[in-house]
Protein backbone atom coordinates (compact mmCIF):
# COMPACT_ATOMS: atom_id res chain seq x y z
CA UNK A 1 0.00 0.00 0.00
CA UNK A 2 2.94 2.31 0.43
CA UNK A 3 3.51 2.17 -3.26
CA UNK A 4 -0.04 3.28 -3.77
CA UNK A 5 0.51 6.35 -1.65
CA UNK A 6 3.75 7.04 -3.50
CA UNK A 7 1.95 6.65 -6.83
CA UNK A 8 4.30 4.17 -8.55
CA UNK A 9 4.14 3.50 -12.28
CA UNK A 10 1.89 0.92 -13.89
CA UNK A 11 5.02 -1.13 -14.62
CA UNK A 12 5.30 -2.06 -10.94
CA UNK A 13 1.56 -2.27 -10.24
CA UNK A 14 -0.27 -5.49 -9.42
CA UNK A 15 -3.24 -4.40 -11.56
CA UNK A 16 -1.05 -3.99 -14.65
CA UNK A 17 -0.35 -6.97 -16.92
CA UNK A 18 2.03 -6.72 -19.86
CA UNK A 19 3.31 -10.26 -20.22
CA UNK A 20 3.09 -10.89 -23.98
CA UNK A 21 1.46 -14.30 -23.53
CA UNK A 22 -1.21 -12.76 -21.28
CA UNK A 23 -1.85 -9.96 -23.77
CA UNK A 24 -2.15 -12.27 -26.78
CA UNK A 25 -4.71 -14.32 -24.87
CA UNK A 26 -6.60 -11.17 -23.83
CA UNK A 27 -6.78 -9.69 -27.35
CA UNK A 28 -8.24 -12.34 -29.69
CA UNK A 29 -6.82 -12.23 -33.18
CA UNK A 30 -3.68 -10.32 -32.28
CA UNK A 31 -1.37 -13.15 -33.38
CA UNK A 32 -3.03 -13.47 -36.80
CA UNK A 33 -1.42 -10.30 -38.13
CA UNK A 34 0.62 -9.05 -35.21
CA UNK A 35 2.47 -10.03 -32.09
CA UNK A 36 2.78 -8.95 -28.48
CA UNK A 37 6.47 -9.84 -28.74
CA UNK A 38 7.12 -7.04 -31.26
CA UNK A 39 8.96 -3.79 -30.62
CA UNK A 40 6.02 -1.56 -31.51
CA UNK A 41 4.13 -2.60 -28.36
CA UNK A 42 6.98 -1.26 -26.22
CA UNK A 43 5.92 -2.19 -22.66
CA UNK A 44 2.22 -1.40 -22.93
CA UNK A 45 -0.20 -3.56 -21.02
CA UNK A 46 -3.65 -3.89 -19.53
CA UNK A 47 -4.76 -2.20 -16.32
CA UNK A 48 -7.41 -4.59 -15.05
CA UNK A 49 -8.51 -2.08 -12.43
CA UNK A 50 -9.45 0.69 -14.85
CA UNK A 51 -10.06 -1.54 -17.88
CA UNK A 52 -7.52 0.32 -19.97
CA UNK A 53 -4.71 -0.62 -22.33
CA UNK A 54 -1.90 1.83 -21.66
CA UNK A 55 1.78 2.58 -21.36
CA UNK A 56 3.80 1.04 -18.52
CA UNK A 57 5.05 4.52 -17.67
CA UNK A 58 1.58 5.67 -16.62
CA UNK A 59 0.43 5.63 -13.04
CA UNK A 60 -2.43 6.55 -10.73
CA UNK A 61 -3.22 6.86 -7.04
CA UNK A 62 -4.71 3.35 -7.01
CA UNK A 63 -1.29 1.81 -7.51
CA UNK A 64 -0.67 -1.50 -5.73
CA UNK A 65 2.86 -2.81 -5.62
CA UNK A 66 3.21 -6.16 -7.39
CA UNK A 67 4.21 -7.94 -4.18
CA UNK A 68 1.00 -6.74 -2.45
CA UNK A 69 -2.40 -8.28 -3.05
CA UNK A 70 -4.61 -5.94 -5.04
CA UNK A 71 -7.60 -4.59 -3.18
CA UNK B 1 -14.97 3.19 -16.04
CA UNK B 2 -14.80 5.48 -19.06
CA UNK B 3 -11.32 6.17 -20.32
CA UNK B 4 -11.68 9.91 -20.08
CA UNK B 5 -12.59 9.77 -16.39
CA UNK B 6 -9.49 7.98 -15.15
CA UNK B 7 -6.90 10.32 -13.64
CA UNK B 8 -3.88 8.71 -15.26
CA UNK B 9 -0.58 10.43 -14.72
CA UNK B 10 3.10 9.71 -15.19
CA UNK B 11 4.34 7.66 -12.26
CA UNK B 12 7.55 8.61 -10.45
CA UNK B 13 8.67 5.01 -10.57
CA UNK B 14 8.42 4.88 -14.33
CA UNK B 15 12.18 4.69 -14.76
CA UNK B 16 12.42 1.54 -12.64
CA UNK B 17 12.66 -1.97 -14.06
CA UNK B 18 12.33 -0.86 -17.65
CA UNK B 19 12.81 -3.44 -20.33
CA UNK B 20 15.28 -1.09 -22.06
CA UNK B 21 17.96 -2.96 -23.95
CA UNK B 22 16.73 -6.30 -22.68
CA UNK B 23 14.59 -6.09 -25.79
CA UNK B 24 17.70 -7.20 -27.68
CA UNK B 25 16.81 -10.74 -26.65
CA UNK B 26 13.19 -10.42 -25.51
CA UNK B 27 11.63 -8.92 -28.65
CA UNK B 28 11.17 -10.84 -31.86
CA UNK B 29 12.19 -7.82 -33.95
CA UNK B 30 15.74 -8.19 -32.69
CA UNK B 31 15.71 -11.94 -33.08
CA UNK B 32 14.62 -11.47 -36.70
CA UNK B 33 17.70 -9.28 -37.13
CA UNK B 34 20.03 -11.80 -35.48
CA UNK B 35 18.67 -14.64 -37.62
CA UNK B 36 18.40 -12.72 -40.90
CA UNK B 37 21.75 -10.95 -40.68
CA UNK B 38 23.35 -14.16 -39.40
CA UNK B 39 22.08 -16.15 -42.39
CA UNK B 40 23.33 -13.48 -44.81
CA UNK B 41 26.77 -13.40 -43.16
CA UNK B 42 27.07 -17.20 -43.21
CA UNK B 43 25.99 -17.21 -46.86
CA UNK B 44 28.65 -14.62 -47.64
CA UNK B 45 31.35 -16.58 -45.77
CA UNK B 46 30.50 -19.68 -47.80
CA UNK B 47 30.55 -17.56 -50.95
CA UNK B 48 33.99 -15.99 -50.39
CA UNK B 49 35.38 -19.45 -49.64
CA UNK B 50 34.19 -20.75 -52.98
CA UNK B 51 31.08 -22.51 -51.71
CA UNK B 52 27.39 -21.74 -51.23
CA UNK B 53 24.48 -22.36 -48.86
CA UNK B 54 22.28 -23.35 -51.80
CA UNK B 55 22.45 -27.02 -50.77
CA UNK B 56 20.40 -26.27 -47.67
CA UNK B 57 18.18 -23.66 -49.37
CA UNK B 58 16.46 -26.40 -51.34
CA UNK B 59 13.07 -25.77 -52.96
CA UNK B 60 10.85 -28.05 -55.08
CA UNK B 61 11.65 -28.02 -58.78
CA UNK B 62 9.04 -27.44 -61.48
CA UNK B 63 6.98 -30.55 -62.20
CA UNK B 64 4.19 -31.59 -64.52
CA UNK B 65 3.34 -35.07 -63.20
CA UNK B 66 3.53 -36.89 -59.88
CA UNK B 67 6.40 -39.05 -61.07
CA UNK B 68 8.58 -35.99 -61.54
CA UNK B 69 7.48 -34.58 -58.20
CA UNK B 70 8.28 -37.81 -56.34
CA UNK B 71 11.64 -38.17 -58.07
CA UNK B 72 12.62 -34.60 -57.25
CA UNK B 73 11.60 -34.93 -53.62
CA UNK B 74 13.34 -38.29 -53.25
CA UNK B 75 16.55 -36.88 -54.69
CA UNK B 76 16.58 -34.01 -52.21
CA UNK B 77 15.03 -35.52 -49.11
CA UNK B 78 18.28 -35.23 -47.17
CA UNK B 79 18.48 -31.53 -47.98
CA UNK B 80 14.89 -30.97 -46.82
CA UNK B 81 15.67 -32.73 -43.56
CA UNK B 82 18.82 -30.64 -43.06
CA UNK B 83 16.89 -27.48 -43.79
CA UNK B 84 14.17 -28.47 -41.34
CA UNK B 85 16.77 -29.05 -38.63
CA UNK B 86 18.34 -25.69 -39.46
CA UNK B 87 15.06 -23.76 -39.13
CA UNK B 88 14.03 -25.71 -36.05
CA UNK B 89 17.35 -25.07 -34.30
CA UNK B 90 17.47 -21.33 -34.88
CA UNK B 91 13.81 -20.81 -34.05
CA UNK B 92 13.97 -23.02 -30.95
CA UNK B 93 16.78 -20.99 -29.42
CA UNK B 94 15.00 -17.70 -30.02
CA UNK B 95 11.47 -18.68 -29.01
CA UNK B 96 12.78 -20.33 -25.85
CA UNK B 97 14.63 -17.15 -24.83
CA UNK B 98 11.47 -15.14 -25.50
CA UNK B 99 9.57 -17.41 -23.11
CA UNK B 100 7.72 -19.89 -25.31
CA UNK B 101 7.51 -23.59 -24.45
CA UNK B 102 9.59 -25.80 -26.73
CA UNK B 103 7.24 -28.68 -25.97
CA UNK B 104 4.58 -26.69 -27.80
CA UNK B 105 6.74 -25.03 -30.45
CA UNK B 106 8.53 -28.12 -31.78
CA UNK B 107 5.50 -30.28 -32.74
CA UNK B 108 3.75 -27.19 -34.05
CA UNK B 109 6.69 -26.19 -36.24
CA UNK B 110 7.04 -29.75 -37.56
CA UNK B 111 3.44 -29.43 -38.74
CA UNK B 112 4.12 -26.00 -40.29
CA UNK B 113 7.22 -27.22 -42.12
CA UNK B 114 5.62 -30.35 -43.57
CA UNK B 115 2.60 -28.36 -44.74
CA UNK B 116 4.92 -25.72 -46.22
CA UNK B 117 6.68 -28.37 -48.32
CA UNK B 118 3.31 -29.44 -49.71
CA UNK B 119 2.30 -25.81 -50.38
CA UNK B 120 5.65 -25.14 -52.08
CA UNK B 121 5.18 -28.27 -54.22
CA UNK B 122 1.71 -27.14 -55.31
CA UNK B 123 3.20 -23.81 -56.37
CA UNK B 124 5.89 -25.60 -58.39
CA UNK B 125 3.29 -27.40 -60.52
CA UNK B 126 3.52 -26.11 -64.08
CA UNK B 127 -0.26 -25.55 -64.15
CA UNK B 128 -0.40 -23.76 -60.79
CA UNK B 129 -0.77 -20.25 -62.22
CA UNK B 130 -3.52 -21.42 -64.58
CA UNK B 131 -5.55 -22.57 -61.57
CA UNK B 132 -4.56 -19.57 -59.39
CA UNK B 133 -2.69 -21.91 -57.03
CA UNK B 134 -0.11 -19.34 -55.96
CA UNK B 135 1.70 -20.55 -52.81
CA UNK B 136 0.79 -17.50 -50.68
CA UNK B 137 -2.90 -17.87 -51.47
CA UNK B 138 -2.84 -21.66 -51.11
CA UNK B 139 -1.07 -21.34 -47.75
CA UNK B 140 -3.59 -18.79 -46.52
CA UNK B 141 -6.65 -20.68 -47.76
CA UNK B 142 -5.38 -24.01 -46.41
CA UNK B 143 -4.66 -22.43 -43.02
CA UNK B 144 -8.08 -20.74 -42.90
CA UNK B 145 -9.83 -24.01 -43.72
CA UNK B 146 -7.95 -25.88 -41.01
CA UNK B 147 -8.46 -23.28 -38.30
CA UNK B 148 -12.11 -22.51 -39.02
CA UNK B 149 -13.53 -25.85 -40.13
CA UNK B 150 -11.27 -28.50 -38.61
CA UNK B 151 -9.76 -26.82 -35.59
CA UNK B 152 -6.31 -27.29 -34.13
CA UNK B 153 -5.31 -27.30 -30.44
CA UNK B 154 -4.75 -23.79 -29.11
CA UNK B 155 -1.29 -24.68 -27.80
CA UNK B 156 -0.13 -25.11 -31.39
CA UNK B 157 -0.33 -21.32 -31.83
CA UNK B 158 3.13 -21.28 -30.23
CA UNK B 159 4.52 -22.37 -33.59
CA UNK B 160 2.28 -20.15 -35.72
CA UNK B 161 4.33 -16.98 -35.20
CA UNK B 162 3.14 -14.90 -38.18
CA UNK B 163 5.03 -11.74 -37.27
CA UNK B 164 8.26 -13.48 -36.36
CA UNK B 165 8.36 -15.34 -39.66
CA UNK B 166 7.52 -12.29 -41.76
CA UNK B 167 10.09 -10.12 -39.97
CA UNK B 168 12.77 -12.76 -40.54
CA UNK B 169 11.72 -12.90 -44.19
CA UNK B 170 11.89 -9.11 -44.51
CA UNK B 171 15.44 -9.01 -43.10
CA UNK B 172 16.42 -11.67 -45.67
CA UNK B 173 14.58 -9.70 -48.33
CA UNK B 174 16.96 -6.79 -47.71
CA UNK B 175 19.75 -8.88 -49.24
CA UNK B 176 17.85 -8.98 -52.53
CA UNK B 177 16.93 -5.29 -52.63
CA UNK B 178 19.76 -2.89 -53.60
CA UNK B 179 20.32 -0.21 -50.98
CA UNK B 180 20.62 2.33 -53.77
CA UNK B 181 17.02 1.51 -54.73
CA UNK B 182 15.86 2.19 -51.18
CA UNK B 183 17.66 5.55 -51.16
CA UNK B 184 16.37 6.42 -54.63
CA UNK B 185 12.75 5.33 -54.21
CA UNK B 186 12.40 5.91 -50.48
CA UNK B 187 11.39 9.59 -50.64
CA UNK B 188 8.65 8.89 -53.21
CA UNK B 189 7.41 5.96 -51.13
CA UNK B 190 7.37 8.08 -47.99
CA UNK B 191 5.56 10.94 -49.75
CA UNK B 192 2.92 8.64 -51.24
CA UNK B 193 2.47 6.68 -48.03
CA UNK B 194 2.22 9.85 -45.95
CA UNK B 195 -0.56 11.28 -48.13
CA UNK B 196 -2.58 8.07 -47.95
CA UNK B 197 -1.89 7.46 -44.26
CA UNK B 198 -2.90 10.93 -43.12
CA UNK B 199 -6.04 11.03 -45.28
CA UNK B 200 -7.10 7.51 -44.24
CA UNK B 201 -6.52 8.20 -40.56
CA UNK B 202 -8.52 11.43 -40.66
CA UNK B 203 -11.38 9.80 -42.59
CA UNK B 204 -11.67 6.93 -40.10
CA UNK B 205 -11.23 9.17 -37.08
CA UNK B 206 -13.82 11.76 -38.04
CA UNK B 207 -16.27 9.21 -39.43
CA UNK B 208 -16.03 7.40 -36.11
CA UNK B 209 -16.52 10.64 -34.20
CA UNK B 210 -19.50 11.50 -36.38
CA UNK B 211 -20.99 8.10 -35.56
CA UNK B 212 -20.55 8.80 -31.85
CA UNK B 213 -17.56 6.55 -31.10
CA UNK B 214 -15.10 7.34 -28.32
CA UNK B 215 -12.13 9.28 -29.70
CA UNK B 216 -9.66 6.70 -28.36
CA UNK B 217 -11.40 3.98 -30.32
CA UNK B 218 -11.46 6.29 -33.36
CA UNK B 219 -7.70 6.81 -33.07
CA UNK B 220 -7.08 3.08 -32.59
CA UNK B 221 -9.17 2.24 -35.66
CA UNK B 222 -7.58 5.05 -37.67
CA UNK B 223 -4.05 3.85 -36.99
CA UNK B 224 -5.02 0.31 -38.00
CA UNK B 225 -6.30 1.48 -41.36
CA UNK B 226 -3.67 4.10 -42.03
CA UNK B 227 -0.31 2.98 -40.74
CA UNK B 228 0.49 -0.60 -40.04
CA UNK B 229 -2.57 -2.70 -39.25
CA UNK B 230 -2.71 -4.56 -35.96
CA UNK B 231 0.67 -3.31 -34.72
CA UNK B 232 -0.23 0.34 -35.25
CA UNK B 233 -3.68 -0.08 -33.72
CA UNK B 234 -2.23 -1.55 -30.57
CA UNK B 235 0.66 0.93 -30.39
CA UNK B 236 -1.75 3.87 -30.64
CA UNK B 237 -4.21 2.22 -28.24
CA UNK B 238 -1.41 2.08 -25.66
CA UNK B 239 -0.26 5.61 -26.42
CA UNK B 240 -3.71 7.13 -25.90
CA UNK B 241 -4.74 4.83 -23.04
CA UNK B 242 -7.64 3.23 -24.90
CA UNK B 243 -10.29 1.09 -23.27
CA UNK B 244 -9.30 -2.54 -22.98
CA UNK B 245 -12.01 -3.57 -25.45
CA UNK B 246 -10.98 -1.03 -28.13
CA UNK B 247 -7.91 -2.86 -29.43
CA UNK B 248 -9.75 -6.15 -30.13
CA UNK B 249 -12.36 -4.22 -32.14
CA UNK B 250 -9.60 -2.69 -34.27
CA UNK B 251 -7.90 -6.09 -34.61
CA UNK B 252 -11.14 -7.59 -35.93
CA UNK B 253 -11.55 -4.84 -38.51
CA UNK B 254 -7.94 -5.04 -39.67
CA UNK B 255 -8.02 -8.83 -40.02
CA UNK B 256 -11.28 -8.92 -41.96
CA UNK B 257 -10.22 -6.26 -44.44
CA UNK B 258 -6.63 -7.49 -44.71
CA UNK B 259 -7.85 -10.99 -45.63
CA UNK B 260 -10.28 -9.53 -48.18
CA UNK B 261 -7.50 -7.41 -49.71
CA UNK B 262 -5.09 -10.35 -50.00
CA UNK B 263 -7.43 -11.74 -52.64
CA UNK B 264 -9.06 -8.53 -53.93
CA UNK B 265 -6.00 -6.39 -54.73
CA UNK B 266 -4.16 -9.01 -56.83
CA UNK B 267 -7.43 -9.86 -58.58
CA UNK B 268 -8.18 -6.21 -59.38
CA UNK B 269 -4.58 -5.69 -60.52
CA UNK B 270 -4.84 -8.72 -62.79
CA UNK B 271 -8.10 -7.55 -64.31
CA UNK B 272 -6.54 -4.17 -65.05
CA UNK B 273 -3.29 -5.71 -66.30
CA UNK B 274 -1.15 -3.65 -63.94
CA UNK B 275 2.59 -4.17 -64.05
CA UNK B 276 4.07 -6.00 -61.08
CA UNK B 277 5.85 -2.86 -59.88
CA UNK B 278 2.69 -0.76 -59.93
CA UNK B 279 0.56 -3.47 -58.33
CA UNK B 280 3.15 -3.91 -55.56
CA UNK B 281 3.07 -0.19 -54.83
CA UNK B 282 -0.73 -0.20 -54.71
CA UNK B 283 -0.77 -3.20 -52.41
CA UNK B 284 1.86 -1.53 -50.23
CA UNK B 285 -0.29 1.57 -50.00
CA UNK B 286 -3.65 -0.09 -49.44
CA UNK B 287 -3.02 -3.35 -47.56
CA UNK B 288 -3.23 -3.17 -43.79
CA UNK B 289 -0.53 -5.50 -42.52
CA UNK B 290 2.94 -6.55 -43.64
CA UNK B 291 2.23 -10.28 -43.63
CA UNK B 292 -1.02 -9.91 -45.57
CA UNK B 293 0.57 -7.51 -48.03
CA UNK B 294 3.50 -9.78 -48.75
CA UNK B 295 1.05 -12.60 -49.48
CA UNK B 296 -0.79 -10.41 -51.99
CA UNK B 297 2.36 -8.94 -53.57
CA UNK B 298 4.13 -12.28 -53.89
CA UNK B 299 1.02 -13.93 -55.31
CA UNK B 300 0.72 -11.22 -57.98
CA UNK B 301 4.43 -11.17 -58.74
CA UNK B 302 4.38 -14.92 -59.33
CA UNK B 303 1.89 -14.37 -62.16
CA UNK B 304 4.40 -12.38 -64.22
CA UNK B 305 5.79 -14.56 -66.94
CA UNK B 306 3.13 -17.19 -66.24
CA UNK B 307 0.02 -15.27 -67.25
CA UNK B 308 -0.23 -13.13 -70.36
CA UNK B 309 -0.86 -9.40 -69.97
CA UNK B 310 1.03 -8.86 -66.72
CA UNK B 311 4.16 -6.83 -67.45
CA UNK B 312 7.18 -6.58 -65.18
CA UNK B 313 9.41 -9.00 -63.30
CA UNK B 314 8.08 -11.23 -60.48
CA UNK B 315 10.40 -9.62 -57.95
CA UNK B 316 9.18 -6.07 -58.74
CA UNK B 317 5.88 -6.58 -56.88
CA UNK B 318 7.58 -7.57 -53.64
CA UNK B 319 10.19 -4.83 -54.01
CA UNK B 320 7.76 -1.96 -54.58
CA UNK B 321 5.47 -3.36 -51.89
CA UNK B 322 8.37 -3.35 -49.45
CA UNK B 323 9.35 0.19 -50.35
CA UNK B 324 5.80 1.43 -49.84
CA UNK B 325 4.85 -0.57 -46.76
CA UNK B 326 8.07 -1.04 -44.81
CA UNK B 327 9.95 2.13 -45.78
CA UNK B 328 6.95 4.36 -46.46
CA UNK B 329 4.60 3.35 -43.63
CA UNK B 330 5.98 1.01 -40.97
CA UNK B 331 8.93 3.13 -39.84
CA UNK B 332 6.62 5.97 -38.77
CA UNK B 333 4.64 3.93 -36.27
CA UNK B 334 6.51 5.35 -33.26
CA UNK B 335 5.97 8.90 -34.44
CA UNK B 336 2.24 8.29 -34.92
CA UNK B 337 2.03 6.85 -31.41
CA UNK B 338 4.01 9.76 -29.96
CA UNK B 339 1.86 12.38 -31.70
CA UNK B 340 -1.32 10.66 -30.58
CA UNK B 341 0.03 10.47 -27.02
CA UNK B 342 0.68 14.21 -27.09
CA UNK B 343 -2.82 14.91 -28.40
CA UNK B 344 -4.38 12.55 -25.84
CA UNK B 345 -2.53 14.13 -22.94
CA UNK B 346 -2.62 17.77 -23.92
CA UNK B 347 -6.03 18.05 -25.57
CA UNK B 348 -8.08 15.12 -24.26
CA UNK B 349 -6.85 15.01 -20.65
CA UNK B 350 -5.31 18.41 -20.04
CA UNK B 351 -5.94 18.16 -16.31
CA UNK B 352 -3.41 15.36 -15.72
CA UNK B 353 -0.49 17.32 -17.15
CA UNK B 354 1.57 14.23 -17.98
CA UNK B 355 4.13 14.44 -20.75
CA UNK B 356 4.82 11.71 -23.30
CA UNK B 357 8.47 10.72 -23.55
CA UNK B 358 10.02 11.20 -27.01
CA UNK B 359 12.17 8.13 -26.34
CA UNK B 360 9.03 6.09 -27.00
CA UNK B 361 9.55 6.82 -30.71
CA UNK B 362 12.68 4.69 -30.54
CA UNK B 363 11.28 1.98 -28.29
CA UNK B 364 8.27 1.56 -30.59
CA UNK B 365 10.37 1.61 -33.75
CA UNK B 366 9.94 -1.67 -35.70
CA UNK B 367 13.57 -2.73 -35.27
CA UNK B 368 13.47 -5.43 -37.94
CA UNK B 369 13.64 -2.56 -40.45
CA UNK B 370 17.20 -1.97 -39.22
CA UNK B 371 18.07 -5.55 -40.14
CA UNK B 372 16.43 -5.07 -43.54
CA UNK B 373 18.62 -1.98 -44.15
CA UNK B 374 21.78 -3.77 -42.93
CA UNK B 375 21.38 -6.77 -45.24
CA UNK B 376 20.50 -4.50 -48.15
CA UNK B 377 23.56 -2.31 -47.57
CA UNK B 378 25.83 -5.32 -47.05
CA UNK B 379 24.86 -7.08 -50.26
CA UNK B 380 25.00 -3.81 -52.19
CA UNK B 381 28.62 -3.33 -51.07
CA UNK B 382 29.43 -6.95 -51.96
CA UNK B 383 27.79 -6.59 -55.38
CA UNK B 384 29.70 -3.38 -56.07
CA UNK B 385 32.92 -5.45 -56.29
CA UNK B 386 31.65 -7.20 -59.41
CA UNK B 387 30.74 -6.22 -62.95
CA UNK B 388 27.08 -6.61 -63.92
CA UNK B 389 27.93 -9.71 -65.96
CA UNK B 390 29.83 -11.32 -63.08
CA UNK B 391 27.06 -10.42 -60.67
CA UNK B 392 24.49 -12.20 -62.82
CA UNK B 393 26.80 -15.16 -63.46
CA UNK B 394 28.41 -15.61 -60.05
CA UNK B 395 26.97 -13.55 -57.18
CA UNK B 396 23.31 -13.93 -57.99
CA UNK B 397 23.08 -17.73 -58.32
CA UNK B 398 25.63 -18.61 -55.64
CA UNK B 399 24.97 -15.98 -52.97
CA UNK B 400 21.70 -14.08 -53.56
CA UNK B 401 19.42 -16.83 -54.91
CA UNK B 402 19.81 -19.17 -51.88
CA UNK B 403 19.05 -16.27 -49.52
CA UNK B 404 15.97 -15.52 -51.62
CA UNK B 405 14.89 -19.17 -51.39
CA UNK B 406 15.22 -19.16 -47.60
CA UNK B 407 13.22 -15.92 -47.55
CA UNK B 408 10.48 -17.64 -49.53
CA UNK B 409 10.36 -20.43 -46.95
CA UNK B 410 10.03 -17.90 -44.12
CA UNK B 411 7.19 -16.19 -45.97
CA UNK B 412 5.35 -19.48 -46.54
CA UNK B 413 5.62 -20.27 -42.81
CA UNK B 414 4.10 -16.82 -42.30
CA UNK B 415 1.28 -17.08 -44.84
CA UNK B 416 0.24 -20.50 -43.56
CA UNK B 417 0.33 -19.19 -39.99
CA UNK B 418 -1.95 -16.27 -40.90
CA UNK B 419 -4.61 -18.76 -41.92
CA UNK B 420 -4.02 -20.99 -38.92
CA UNK B 421 -4.39 -18.13 -36.41
CA UNK B 422 -7.34 -16.40 -38.09
CA UNK B 423 -10.30 -17.95 -36.28
CA UNK B 424 -13.24 -15.79 -37.27
CA UNK B 425 -15.53 -17.03 -34.50
CA UNK B 426 -12.97 -15.96 -31.86
CA UNK B 427 -12.63 -12.38 -33.10
CA UNK B 428 -14.21 -9.67 -30.98
CA UNK B 429 -17.61 -8.41 -32.10
CA UNK B 430 -16.86 -5.05 -33.68
CA UNK B 431 -20.32 -3.52 -33.97
CA UNK B 432 -21.74 -1.60 -36.90
CA UNK B 433 -20.34 1.85 -36.04
CA UNK B 434 -16.67 0.76 -35.91
CA UNK B 435 -17.31 -1.31 -39.02
CA UNK B 436 -18.59 1.64 -41.02
CA UNK B 437 -15.94 4.02 -39.72
CA UNK B 438 -13.17 1.62 -40.71
CA UNK B 439 -14.79 0.58 -43.98
CA UNK B 440 -15.16 4.21 -45.07
CA UNK B 441 -11.42 4.57 -44.53
CA UNK B 442 -10.78 1.37 -46.48
CA UNK B 443 -12.74 2.71 -49.47
CA UNK B 444 -10.84 6.00 -49.46
CA UNK B 445 -7.52 4.23 -48.92
CA UNK B 446 -7.99 1.82 -51.84
CA UNK B 447 -9.13 4.52 -54.29
CA UNK B 448 -6.46 7.03 -53.25
CA UNK B 449 -3.82 4.27 -53.25
CA UNK B 450 -4.86 3.36 -56.80
CA UNK B 451 -4.77 6.97 -58.03
CA UNK B 452 -1.31 7.60 -56.56
CA UNK B 453 0.21 4.22 -57.52
CA UNK B 454 -1.26 3.93 -61.01
CA UNK B 455 -2.13 7.42 -62.24
CA UNK B 456 0.27 9.79 -60.47
CA UNK B 457 3.37 7.62 -59.92
CA UNK B 458 2.55 4.74 -62.30
CA UNK B 459 5.50 5.32 -64.63
CA UNK B 460 7.79 5.59 -61.64
CA UNK B 461 6.71 2.31 -60.02
CA UNK B 462 6.54 0.36 -63.28
CA UNK B 463 10.14 1.35 -64.02
CA UNK B 464 11.48 0.42 -60.61
CA UNK B 465 13.00 -2.87 -61.76
CA UNK B 466 15.03 -1.11 -64.42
Amino acid sequence: MNAAREGGSCRSCAHFHNDPKYLEAAFPGWTALGSAYGSTRAEDGICELHGLYLSAAQGCDRHEAKNCAPT
Amino acid sequence: MAATQVPIQAGPGSQQDKMGWKELYLKEDWWAIWLGVGIVLVAWLFFVNGSSIKWIAVTPGKWSNFGQLAADFGAHIGQYFAQFVFWLAIFCVSVRVMGHKLGEFIPSFIFVYIASIVIFMIGAWDQASYYNLEPPLVALAFGLLLSNFVGLPKWMDTGFRVEYYVKTGIVLLGATLPFTLIVWAGPVAIAQASIVSIVTFLVIYFTGKKLGLDRRLCATLGAGGAVCGVSASIAVAGAVGAKKEDAPVAITMVIIWAIVMIFALPLASRLMGLSTGVAGAWIGTSEFADAAGFAAAQAYGNLAGQVQGIPGKPEDAVQTFTLMKVVGRDVWIGIWAFIMAIIATTRWEVQTGKKPDAAEIWWRFPKFVIGFAITSLFLTVVAAQYSRADFNKIVNPVLVAPIKDLRTWAFIFCFFSIGLTTRFRELAHAGTKPFWAFTTGVAVNVVLGYVLSVVVFGAYWSGIGR
